[in-house]
């Protein structure tokens, strides 16, 4: 075989531990590791990448990827509602030696109060279906609760991505989440 | 050789001995694991720190400087302006600030301690310096000072100062870690009344507010495209009490549009408290009006 043929060799499985305290959530997150084409191994054996729910060992040296928590030393640093591709990209990447953080979730300082451009603003009936879209519902769910038909649905989903500028439902949420943060007022 | 001036040498000289003054008007406050964060000998028993990197308790240890680690009390804080206040125990040799004026483009030297006893410097420019703003908070910032340098967070809450040796104000991190100064007007300002009552005091209707578009349907009944909807309701407060729920949208405080987030907030400062005020709102398709009472905010 050619160096070059050599060279063109897919990157490997990579060995995958995934640590959840709540066993759905485990079994899911294997989910998503295992379809991505990586091989979910147990917390003893020899792993490439783990994956953490919130929290993690303490004295664990191999890269992690957390989902959440506060543990803000670690390579990987993904929010919580993180879809398949987010959590696929921030393994590679952290296997490789690189840093993954959203850009939404940098620390916060003493701001001046957010003011979002008018046409940006939000309605009412927008929030009620991104707090369903952070509730991971399916756009059939939103429907139902709402009242209000799959396209009507698929309208506000539109318009949300657009004055977000989210391109993904959990782009939206973590957008979302950090505007209300900023712009949240207490009188 | 020549006999000019080496001004180079003389600058840097000059950096030198203002690095070295300012020992005195800094002291660390301790944290946890050996960590510290910086704060400003406003007087001979005031230091005042950032607020928002201020643990949350009422006794620290200050080291001064010369290394002599003194004990000190919070005195009051607040976040609006993001401003600490703690009083020594032990008074130490105060310098005294001449406040400056910033301009945008002028040098300054940003202090902090060093945790043990000494100073440690940083120059750059002025970044920007504009008007007033309001914070998050919803508190009024004399000046916005955006200064060029990088900051550590132990130096955070230390003396700003510019050419001349003036104190433009205390540094703290703004979004994105970018650095700014709270400037000495606003904390002259501020401390006096923090000394006196330990908080600053604000008008309150214990809501939660969050800026949405009118929908469509309404906006010409509501005569304006936007209001602050009502995100949560604290319990018992001025607005509970005026029957306001989760899901309302204010439009308007005593005619003033909530249109503009900060104009609304300037209706709350302390001569608020105890004023009646009326309240617009949409609730379930209707605009209607309710009437309340402003309080005072609760100690945070």
């Amino acid at each position: 075989m050619s160096e070059a043929a050599i060279r063109l060799e897919p990157a490997p499985r990579l060995r995958v531990v995934v640590c959840a305290a709540e066993s759905s959530r485990r079994s899911a997150l294997g989910r998503v590791v295992a379809e991505a084409g990586h091989l979910v191994v147990d917390v003893q054996d020899a792993a490439d990448v783990v994956l953490a729910d919130g929290e993690v060992p303490r004295d664990e040296s191999r890269p992690v990827v957390m989902l959440g928590g506060a543990d803000r030393d670690r390579p990987g640093m993904l929010p919580r509602q993180a879809d398949a591709g987010q959590i696929d990209a921030a393994i590679r990447a952290v296997a490789a030696g690189l840093i993954v953080r959203v850009p939404e979730a940098t620390e916060s300082g003493f701001g001046a109060m957010g003011e979002t451009d008018a046409q940006a603003l939000l309605t009412p009936r927008e929030l009620d279906v991104l707090a369903a879209l952070a509730e991971g519902m399916t756009n059939k769910a939103i429907a139902r609760r709402l009242s209000i038909s799959l396209h009507t649905v698929k309208f506000h989903l539109e318009s949300l991505f657009r004055k977000l500028g989210a391109r993904t439902r959990t782009e939206a949420v973590v957008k979302a989440a950090e505007r209300r943060r900023r712009e949240t007022i207490n009188l | 050789m020549t006999d000019q001036p080496d001004f180079l040498a003389q600058f840097s000289n000059a950096l030198v001995a203002r690095a070295d003054a300012a020992k005195n008007a800094v002291v660390a406050i301790r944290l946890s694991h050996g960590r510290h964060i910086t704060g400003m000998v406003w007087r001979s028993d005031i230091v005042v720190a950032s607020e928002q990197s201020l643990p949350q308790k009422d006794e620290f240890e200050v080291v001064a400087a010369g290394g002599a680690v003194l004990t000190a009390k919070l005195a009051g804080r607040d976040p609006s302006t993001n401003i600490a206040m703690l009083r020594l125990a032990t008074p130490l040799a105060a310098p005294s600030f001449v406040p400056g004026e910033a301009r945008t483009g002028a040098v300054a030297l940003v202090t902090g301690a060093d945790g043990l006893g000494g100073a440690s410097a940083r120059l750059g420019l002025i970044n920007l310096a504009g008007a007033e703003w309001h914070s998050m908070r919803g508190g009024l910032i004399d000046r916005r000072i955006v200064l060029d340098v990088d900051l550590a967070h132990r130096e955070e809450g230390g003396p700003v100062f510019d050419a001349s040796g003036a104190c433009l104000g205390m540094s703290t991190f703004g979004p994105r870690g970018q650095v700014i100064a709270i400037p000495t007007a606003t904390l002259e300002r501020i401390v006096p009344q923090l000394a006196k009552d330990g908080h600053i005091a604000r008008g309150w209707l214990g809501v939660a507010l969050h800026a949405v578009a009118v929908p469509d349907a309404l906006r010409e009944t509501a005569d304006q495209s936007s209001g602050l909807m009502v995100m949560s309701v604290v319990e018992a407060g001025p607005a509970a009490q005026a029957g306001i729920v989760a899901g309302d949208i204010i439009l308007s405080v005593d005619g003033t549009s909530t249109h503009r987030m900060r104009r609304i907030g300037r209706l709350f400062g302390p001569d608020s408290i105890g004023r009646k005020a009326e309240i617009r709102l949409i609730r379930s398709g209707q605009v209607i009006a309710v009437q309340t009472t402003i309080a005072e905010r609760r100690a945070a």
